[in-house]
């Protein structure tokens, strides 16, 4: 909402075509102008006069003097030709924004149009068609910046505070839900147990009789559950061991000893490994002790597998380098879907019933239906739409910058954004400033020429 | 740029001294060594000056009580004008429309060399740099110039040598505070192995990155290459970058010493990971500047209890003592501008605003004695004793293009570097690339 | 008139009375409840943001620290509104102030200005008149990063840098060429036996203007008004390059909160949500002129 080229002055000049689909009635053309004492063109300079000024001065000459800027180095008494282009597209960041100008322009109009056309087939039908359409399309009133800050929120890593990762855990929570000791794990020295792919193992085999002692750290005392109690060593003659957290609050103890002050682990899984094959498998008391209960002689590796360890499924990172730019585009559509909706819904209101009812007495089935009469009526406010959308995807500025946190802001970079940014956001390069911007109109100018066009169309 | 620090440096170290007993900063504190402070004529009546700095808040407030001090001794009438954030961007489009503020408070030394470039700087006066070299180590005169040109006055300065630690943290670990490296290393580690993450980065916030790395640089590689890095003499592939990006992975590479991973860490924005500290209680220890003491007390800690802090202990053969600061410059040819340079390179000046709460001053001749808490007392001290081998923040002399924007430069490759610190080769060349292109500017 | 009755009929049609339509049985077979149950989902989706907004603005901040939002329907004693209290105590009203006093005349003077030049445009007969009209058009599309910089020049050499008038002016320059569109097309559809009349009765061109023309286009001025007002509202951009501290509007203060995400979202949701509701507002009371706006852009 923030840019100019939002919302509908982007469409006006595509209207046209819309309005051959959404409205049967013949339109007004340019209407003559005489009158009787036609008033005189003096008068129109009168009338024109504070906007001419104003486009002169505050738009077009701009668009001049960027061009001339564009070949002048930063502090702009250089002429340094067309260096500040090449920069543009040799520069490795540079291309990563370009890159997601692409992405963005590729992905985001796409879908904004074809949800906007799902919500105005199924509105269709419900009764609270108003009352979806106004929720849906609110978030048109929002600014970019408030919607930042709205995703920045649902967005947040931690499932205790960001909706998003929220929901995605609790679903992924009933399919696996964890209990053991994320984070617990061995010491670093040799006499300490070996990680091997997450599980924990005993470096030396052990016989019955042989206690295995399994001590672990990283682990926060208090959260052991509530029932462990003082480690314990195991005096049988079996298979045995005890699995217990190395660490007594406030340091001191031995290392690789158990200590009085110091708590069994329970509830751990063992396995008694023997030549890679699992012979027994057994869980740790209060006390963090266990034993194998009937296993033959031998030598056995004591093993703790990894499910003991595996932490909750976190949530995704959503504003890490890799999804940062879908992140964006999913607020992107939450902010214009309600556009699409409604120019789309408009479009499906004006379409003519009969055609549509002739053809189901052909007996077309309703998605042919759908495909063969309703898309192509459709199509001119679809391409209204879309258009519109590719043309703000290209000056999307404020969502990046607001949603992305400073650490992936080159990896969510848009044209745009650069732009401000390499002008008076600390770069301090108004020659490659200029130069971008250009780059920027070069990069909607289609859309000016197709707008000059369909109005010339309709003046014929 | 540097957003959060302006606003915690005040208020964070008012909160250590009103812990203290602390001083009334309304008190326009007449000072009381200065020979220039006779009761001079009003030599300055009618002038009317403007002044632009990024301060808001309390350090708006306290500044304003130094103006107000030079107003009552000159008669000149001087006006504060908060830039933003941003100084760069406020001023850019008022020096090139011509109209720029009388003296203008410069949050980097890069932009005294943009600046002087676009000859926007009016030179300082002589009486000025006789104040200048009167109170300040050749190093600081040097921060201000560009082309053997005096330019600025150093006026504020943040303390960036600092471990800040939750003490509650170590005793449960029971660990001391470290003195050297390896001491360092293996606290940290037997404080993961209680349970608690040692260490909570502010991977977000590009700056807290090259903070840490110019104090192992600065320890590792000595004062001298330090300079010659700063102003980029040596490549950033040159051995001793290697050498200090590996000392800074002992710490940042090790999964279990960083809160919540790297992931976590960069998605973190300064203060945020203070408050992971001291409000969440997550980690233990905090790499940054003095001005840490706010969010950590916003956050609950007690400063000086539960919030310590201990110097960066040496990776190498030097103790380091990293400053950052601001500088004041001229934009405008005129009496009055140089009269208030003058007054704020003086150790009046100087000492009328060390007692206000949230200041340290590089000025040599403002004696420790002068702050308001033995916190900034000791603070203060330490920045007088390490004299001429201070140094001052790497990131902000280099072009802000390279030392201060977010996603570009030294700040970008640091974070790469946090996110993965298996390639120092790679980054290292990436970080050189960046460094030409952006000092050829 | 015709374009105001069309419009009219396809808002009135998209606002929606049910009725059999296109794609009706294909929605059938996928079952009634089934339909409804979906688009509740969809709606609760797309309100959850913005009801997220409002609860942790209304949240204590030790619990927005520790706990997500949606807690507070189990335990509403974590609502305050201390946060509110906190944040018109940081001087953000200024702010609000200062984002009405852009809003207001960047609006007003849209409207004036471009009524004019689209008066002109459709009524008054001059050389070259669509190849003017015509640059118009082309400007539509024209990005706002184009003028920032030299704008920024311009604006220094005549002292308005970082003042409200110039943002204004900047937000009037670049709303023109939409608004001169809009009120163009709808002035080109009064019938010009209206004007023809008032013009033998020998009124002048101005009175015209103000007494038949300009009251005719109420319509189409309440979707331009309301667009605009919104533009500017919710822009952040030229704030951002052109207004200094002390003029800043409510986007650009949050703005500067931002960077501290982690511990100011005690600042920012209550700021966002001050700054969303008077548009929330507008937008729910003429939301029947913004629709015609947008049909205006797309179907005139």
């Amino acid at each position: 909402m923030t840019d100019r080229s939002d919302g509908p002055q982007a469409t006006r000049g595509d209207g046209k075509s819309a309005a051959r689909g959404a409205s049967p009635e013949p339109q007004p053309t340019t209407p003559p102008a005489k009158g009787a004492q036609g008033p005189t063109p003096r008068m129109a300079l009168w009338f024109l006069l504070p906007a001419l000024i104003l486009l002169g001065a505050m738009v077009i000459y701009p668009i001049i003097f960027s061009i001339f800027r564009s070949f002048f180095d930063s502090a702009g008494d250089t002429f340094v030709g067309a260096d500040n282009y090449t920069a543009i597209f040799t520069d490795a960041s540079m291309l990563t924004t370009i890159r997601n100008n692409l992405i963005w322009v590729v992905i985001a109009p796409i879908l904004v149009t074809t949800i906007g056309l799902i919500f105005a087939v199924l509105t269709e039908r419900i009764k609270w068609a108003t009352a979806f359409k106004l929720i849906v399309f609110m978030p048109m009133a929002v600014s970019l910046m408030a919607s930042g800050v709205i995703f920045r929120l649902v967005y947040e890593q931690d499932p205790d505070k960001g909706v998003a990762n929220a929901v995605i855990t609790s679903v992924g929570d009933v399919f696996d839900s964890s209990q053991g000791y994320p984070g617990a794990r061995p010491r670093e020295n040799d006499a300490a147990p070996a990680l091997e792919n997450g599980a924990v193992v005993t470096r030396q085999p052990i016989q019955a009789g042989q206690p295995a002692l399994l001590p672990l750290v990283g682990l926060k005392p208090d959260l052991l559950p509530a029932d462990a109690v003082t480690a314990k060593a195991v005096t049988g003659p079996g298979v045995g061991g005890t699995v217990w957290l190395d660490f007594a609050p406030g340091g001191g103890g031995a290392v690789g000893k158990i200590d009085d002050n110091e708590k069994g682990m329970p509830g751990v899984t063992v396995e008694a490994v023997q030549q890679g094959a699992v012979k027994g498998t057994t869980t740790t008391a209060a006390d963090g002790s266990f034993t194998f209960a009937g296993l033959p002689a031998g030598d056995y590796v004591m093993r703790l597998p990894q499910s003991n360890f595996t932490a909750s499924f976190g949530g995704v990172s959503w504003l890490g380098p890799t999804l940062i730019t879908p992140a964006i585009i999913g607020a992107f559509i939450w902010v214009w879907a309600g556009f699409a909706m409604v120019l789309i819904a408009a479009g499906l209101a004006a379409i003519p019933r009969d055609a549509l009812e002739a053809a189901r007495i052909d007996g077309a089935t309703e998605w042919q239906v759908f495909r063969k009469i309703t898309v192509p009526l459709l199509s001119p406010v679809l391409v209204v739409v879309f258009v519109t959308m590719i043309i703000n995807t290209l000056k999307v500025f404020d969502l990046v910058f607001v949603i992305a946190p400073g650490s992936v802001q080159p990896q969510a970079n848009v044209i745009a954004l650069e732009m401000w940014r390499v002008s008076f956001g600390g770069g301090g390069n108004q020659g490659l400033g200029s130069a971008l911007s250009i780059f920027l109109l070069v990069l909607v100018l289609p859309f000016m020429i197709i707008n000059i066009r369909r109005f010339r169309r309709e003046q014929q | 740029m540097r957003k959060a620090k302006a606003l915690a440096v005040v208020a964070g170290l008012s909160i250590v001294t009103a812990a203290c007993g602390g001083a009334d900063p309304a008190e326009p504190a007449p000072a009381a060594n200065g020979a220039s402070s006779a009761p001079a004529a009003k030599t300055l009546e009618g002038v009317t000056l403007e002044v632009a700095a990024k301060w808001t808040g309390e350090e708006q407030t306290n500044f304003e009580a130094v103006l107000k001090a030079f107003q009552d001794k000159t008669g000149a009438k001087v006006t504060y004008a908060s830039t933003g954030e941003d100084t760069g961007a406020y001023l850019g489009p008022r020096i090139q429309g011509g109209n720029p503020p009388d003296i203008a408070i410069l949050p980097q030394p890069g932009l005294v060399q943009q600046y002087a470039e676009q000859k926007a700087l009016k030179p300082l006066a002589s009486e000025v740099q006789a104040e200048i070299d009167k109170n300040y180590t050749p190093y600081w005169k040097e921060l201000g110039s560009a082309d053997g040109q005096v330019y600025g006055v150093l006026v504020k300065a943040a303390h960036k040598s600092l471990i800040w630690y939750r003490a509650p943290a170590f005793e449960e670990a029971g660990v001391q505070p470290p003195t050297d490296w390896a001491t360092l290393l293996t606290a940290a580690q037997t404080v993961a192995d209680s349970g608690t993450p040692p260490f909570s980065f502010c991977g977000a916030s590009g700056w807290t990155l090259t903070d840490l790395f110019e104090n192992v640089y600065l320890s590792t590689a000595g004062p001298e290459n330090y300079d010659k890095l700063s102003k980029h003499e040596i490549p950033w592939t040159d051995a001793s970058v290697t050498t200090a990006l590996e000392k800074m992975a002992e710490i940042t590479g090790k999964k279990e010493f960083v809160l919540g991973g790297s992931s976590t860490a960069l998605q973190t924005e300064f203060p945020a990971c203070v408050t992971k500290v001291y409000g969440e209680k997550k980690a233990a220890m905090i790499i940054e500047a003095d001005f840490v003491a706010a969010s950590a007390s916003e956050s609950g800690a007690k400063v000086g209890e539960d919030a310590k802090f201990f110097p960066f202990p040496k990776a190498g053969e030097t103790e380091p003592v990293v400053l950052g600061g601001d500088i004041a410059v001229a934009l405008k040819e005129s009496k009055g501008a140089m009269a208030l340079l003058q007054y704020l390179a003086s150790a009046e000046g100087g000492a009328v605003w060390a007692k206000l709460p949230g200041y340290l001053s590089p000025n040599r001749n403002v004696p420790a004695t002068t702050y308001p808490s033995p916190v900034t007392q000791q603070l203060a001290q330490t920045i007088i004793d390490a004299g001429e081998s201070v140094r001052y923040d790497m990131s902000d002399l280099a072009p802000s293009a390279f030392g201060g924007t977010d996603g570009k430069g030294e700040w970008k490759y640091l974070q790469d570097f946090l996110r993965d610190p298996s390639d120092i080769k790679g980054i290292q060349e990436k970080l050189e690339s960046e460094a030409t292109k952006a000092w050829k500017k | 008139m015709m374009a105001t009755a069309t419009v009219e009929r396809t808002v009135a049609n998209s606002a929606g009375a049910p009725k059999r339509g296109v794609l009706g049985r294909v929605i059938d077979r996928l079952g009634g409840g089934f339909l409804q149950a979906l688009l509740i989902v969809v709606a609760l989706f797309w309100l959850m943001p913005t009801l997220g907004l409002l609860i942790v603005s209304i949240r204590g901040e030790t619990f927005n620290n520790s706990s997500g939002w949606w807690t507070a329907f189990t335990q509403p004693a974590q609502l305050t509104l201390a946060n509110y209290s906190d944040l018109l105590a940081t001087g953000f009203t200024s702010s609000f102030w200062n984002t009405i006093a852009i809003t207001v005349p960047a609006t007003l003077l849209v409207i004036g200005i471009a009524a004019m030049a689209g008066y002109a445009f459709a009524w008054i007969e001059f050389p070259g008149r669509d190849a003017v009209f015509l640059v118009v058009v082309a400007l539509l599309v024209v990005p706002i990063q184009i003028a920032l910089i030299p704008i920024a020049k311009l604006y220094g050499s005549l002292n308005i840098f970082g003042s409200i008038p110039g943002v204004v002016l900047f937000h009037v320059a670049f709303g023109l060429p939409f608004a001169i569109f809009l009120l163009r097309n709808f002035f080109a559809g009064i019938p010009k036996e209206l004007l023809e009349a008032a013009r033998m009765d020998g009124a002048g061109e101005w009175k015209i203007f103000a007494t038949v023309v300009f009251p005719l286009a109420k319509p189409a001025i309440a979707s331009l008004g309301i667009f605009q007002f919104l533009w500017v509202w919710n822009d952040l951009l030229v704030a951002l390059v052109f207004a200094d501290t002390d003029n800043q509007p409510m986007t650009k203060a949050l703005q500067s909160q931002m960077r501290q995400f982690g511990t100011n979202v005690d600042i920012l949701a209550p700021g966002a949500f001050l700054s969303l509701i008077i548009p929330l507002v507008l937008f729910f009371a003429f939301q029947r002129y913004f629709v015609q706006g947008m049909m205006a852009g797309s179907v005139k």
